[in-house]
């Protein structure tokens, strides 16, 4: 047992995580006793402490740092043994893991699992919205559901699993046999389960769990109960995650591309990494800094948001949204990605405009630092940013429009493929063109005056983070299931997925346009009586929604147990990852690829992206040139 | 467990070796874009200054309260210096000068931690406390903040300190040197922002 708990894994963890909780009892008590406070156990004090404390005993019991700590005193470094490489158990998913295939998995598995939670909490929120009147749940509990569902579904369900899509796919996409810095990309993984443990927590403290929207708005927030305090801390975490893996694709990208892949040979799917890396790196820092200063002024009696002391109110919502508009574009852009992948492969065409492609992406990353104030029209700030916002914000429109129009363009007299991805493709297509317009709309201060804080932001922001967003995920996680797995998943069942969702989808947040229109405000656990009837339809079919993710769920899971075998490129696709056996071998490649091509030269007779050569042995062609097919070795 | 090790020891053969497709190395990359995300914790920061002292006009610092500017200058000039040794420590390891690259990083570290413990007298004795003002918040927030970067630039220069005493690094591998150094000299840059904006203007 004593060997157990010395060697890192999870019984070392647990110990870890109890140590953590006791050193929080440790620094708390004497530090009261010091100043004298009364009483001198205070449960609050020590579960902020501990909320600090306890995720890092864990992550050291696990063996996050272990590595580094040989590094750091010197001791003599132990030479890769890759044992921290590869899974062949499902334990191996439970451990600190170098592998960025692993990595990947343990990202999109842990992140559906939030979405099941968060997709839970929805139900149970339409289930209290069906009828008008308060019938399973109080109004603080509401607040509550709505809160961590978004908080969930936001910072633990769509940016990780794009990061986790991403960890799997781009080092085979790009030809490199692991990420730049694996230990730190397996650090990023573990601080995730943290934050989604922590926000779920919640629910058990006095008071409730945190109940002020995703957005945590000063000075609600610094006034809010216990629960509170496990989001504001739950996101540094979250955080942290998403900083660390963006600096980690940004490096990987930028050093470890294979010999022949300059930038304009990147996949869009790099690309669009690439610029969401920017984006995280550039802008998490402030929703960090943002939930400091809650934390300063909630634990410690500061006074950023107190206006009687000189402190600034709509200074949190500044800082938040300088933040949180960036994040709808993190949550966006590895979809733009994903999207033009799979596009391309199934229309076999070239994607249409490709450098205009990533020129938009970084148009958007650009600009998308420029408009965050139109989150705050109806805030009271001063007028004359409003309307410089309020431009930027149509003028962000272009190169998204751009994209939608190159995506059209790609499909223009293709041969479609229609299979699940593509079905989720076009979804996605058709919904997140719904969602941009009505956020044009939203962009026009004298509409988002009527409408702010009405059903209508309810409905434009589910038609870009869930026709947008979700669609694309699914799309992606069907796209790539046979690489990740080496398994075929069930076509049948997943168009029968896409179908209930897609017209599920719309009956649930389509009528949301209209009730908003007409008034009903969000955020709220009771309505009046007119808006009942719809608000029973809306329910019913978001239960279809629901439903249609156990399809999902059980395609997933039966045909990873027992699906067919996926050949190594089931949709004869170009890029390296299919270039490689499903699933990838353990170090990716017995030997870097060289890149001759485009990607995307899909009927272009005898068109290659990669070969498995040496690189002398090869000729380089220019980038869009065709290059001729080697001889099979 | 078990399991996984006998899969690695049939076929461990280790992986290709990666295309280095850029000039720059991954680590000092990877440095460069952490000190971005900092630089960017350390605007919202700012924003906050900002917005309690330009928005909202108040009175800086807050009435009946003073800052040591002086006090605080030598401080920045302490920290200054310890960029500088820090450089003489590290040209000395390049020209293998051992002696010069261990006391360089020695005096180094013993300026940083000058540096901390002055900060810490000063907030003994300012006289006012971040719960009174909004000025003390941010005056706080700010000065912490640098100095929790200036507590955790100090741990990486103790391990490359370590490291030195134990024979590691030398004029051909002095990465382990560069990465945290770079770190340190923006802690150094950033404080003679936080200065001037703080204490100065």
């Amino acid at each position: 047992m004593t060997a157990r708990l010395r060697a890192p894994g999870m019984p070392r963890a647990g110990l870890g995580l109890a140590l953590g909780i006791a050193l929080s009892y440790a620094i708390v008590l004497p530090v009261r006793a010091l100043y004298g406070f009364e009483p001198l156990v205070d449960g609050d004090a020590v579960t902020i402490v501990a909320l600090l404390a306890a995720p890092f005993g864990f992550l050291f019991g696990l063996g996050a740092f272990d590595y580094w700590f040989y590094w750091a005193s010197g001791r003599p470094t132990r030479p890769e043994d890759h044992s921290g490489h590869g899974a062949t158990s499902w334990r191996d998913y439970f451990r600190v893991n170098t592998d960025h295939k692993v990595i990947g998995i343990q990202y999109t598995v842990t992140s559906f699992f939030f979405l099941l939670v968060g997709g839970a909490l929805a139900m149970l929120m339409r289930a209290e919205l069906a009828q008008p009147g308060m019938q399973f749940v109080s109004t603080d509990a509401f607040n509550g559901l709505f809160s961590v569902h978004a908080s969930i579904l936001i910072f633990l369900f769509i940016i990780p699993v794009f990061a986790g899509l991403a960890n799997f796919v781009l080092p085979l996409m790009i030809g490199a046999p692991d990420m730049a810095f694996p230990r730190l990309n397996a650090l990023s993984y573990w601080l995730l389960p943290i934050a989604g443990t922590m926000m779920l927590l919640s629910f058990l403290v006095p008071g409730g769990s945190f109940a002020t929207g995703w957005t945590a708005y000063a000075p609600l927030s610094t006034d809010a109960p216990l629960g509170q305090l496990f989001f504001t801390i739950g996101v540094q975490f979250a955080g942290a995650s998403s900083v660390a893996t963006a600096l980690n694709f940004l490096v990987t990208i930028i050093t470890m591309r294979a010999p022949g892949m300059s930038f304009w040979r990147m996949p869009l799917l790099v690309w669009a990494n690439f610029s969401t890396s920017l984006l995280v790196v550039i802008a998490t820092p402030f929703i960090a800094a943002s939930q400091f200063f809650v934390l300063l002024d909630r634990a410690l009696g500061f006074n950023f948001f107190v206006p009687d002391r000189g402190g600034d109110v709509l200074m949190y919502q500044h800082v938040f949204w300088f933040y949180s508009h960036p994040a709808v574009y993190i949550m966006m852009l590895p979809g733009f990605g994903i999207i033009s992948e799979i596009i391309s492969v199934k229309a076999r065409k070239p994607i249409f405009g490709y450098r205009m492609m990533a020129f938009s992406l970084l148009a958007i990353v650009v600009l998308g630092f420029t408009v965050w104030a139109h989150h705050m029209f109806v805030s009271g700030m001063q007028e004359w940013i409003r309307v410089p916002m309020m431009i930027t914000t149509a003028i962000i429109a272009v190169p998204t429009g751009i994209k939608i129009f190159s995506w059209l363009a790609t499909l223009w007299r293709g041969v479609l493929h229609l299979d699940t991805p593509m079905l989720f493709a076009l979804g996605f297509l058709t919904m997140f063109v719904l969602g941009g317009i009505s956020g044009v709309m939203l962009a026009m201060i004298p509409v988002v005056i009527h409408v702010s804080d009405t059903y209508f932001i309810v409905a434009h922001i589910h038609y870009v983070l869930f026709g947008g967003s979700l669609f694309t995920i699914f799309a992606g996680v069907y796209y790539w299931f046979p690489k990740m797995t080496g398994r075929m998943y069930d076509e049948r069942l997943g168009k029968i997925h896409f179908w209930i969702t897609f017209i599920g989808f719309n009956l649930t947040f389509g009528p949301m346009h209209l009730i908003g229109m007409k008034g009903m405000p969000r955020r709220v656990a009771d309505y009046a009586e007119q808006f009942a009837g719809w608000n029973l339809f809306i329910s019913l079919a978001s239960f279809a929604v629901g439903l249609s993710t156990l399809i999902f769920v059980y395609n997933m899971v039966a045909s990873w147990r027992g699906g067919p075998r996926a050949e190594a490129n089931p949709w004869r696709a170009l890029t390296l990852e299919w270039q490689v056996s499903s699933p990838p071998p353990i170090f990716n490649f017995d030997q870097i690829p060289t890149v001759v091509g485009g990607p995307y030269e899909y009927g272009v007779p005898g068109a290659v992206h990669g070969v498995f050569k040496k690189p002398g042995e090869v000729a380089p062609a220019p980038a869009g040139r065709v290059a001729t097919a080697p001889k099979k070795e | 467990m078990e399991a996984a090790s006998v899969a690695h020891a049939e076929h461990h053969h280790g992986p290709p070796p990666a295309n280095q497709s850029s000039r720059v190395e991954p680590q000092l990359l990877g440095m460069l874009l952490f000190i971005i995300s900092e630089v960017m914790i350390f605007g919202a920061f700012f924003t906050a200054y900002f917005f309690i002292r330009v928005v909202q006009g108040e009175e800086w610092p807050a009435a009946g309260t003073e800052l040591p500017v002086a006090i605080a200058g030598v401080n920045t000039a302490i920290l200054v210096s310890s960029s500088i040794t820090l450089h003489w420590a590290e040209s000395a390891l390049k020209r293998d000068n051992r002696f010069g690259f261990k006391a360089g990083m020695v005096v180094t570290f013993l300026l940083g931690a000058t540096f901390l413990f002055i900060q810490v007298n000063e907030y003994v004795h300012i006289g006012f406390s971040p719960q009174d003002t909004a000025q003390g918040s941010i005056f706080y927030g700010l000065t912490g903040l640098h100095g929790a970067h200036v507590f955790i630039g100090l741990l990486l220069l103790l391990f490359v300190t370590i490291r030195a005493f134990r024979g590691h690094f030398s004029s051909q591998s002095h990465r382990g040197v560069e990465v945290p150094g770079i770190y340190w000299h923006f802690v150094d840059v950033m404080w003679i922002v936080v200065y001037t904006s703080v204490y100065i203007l």
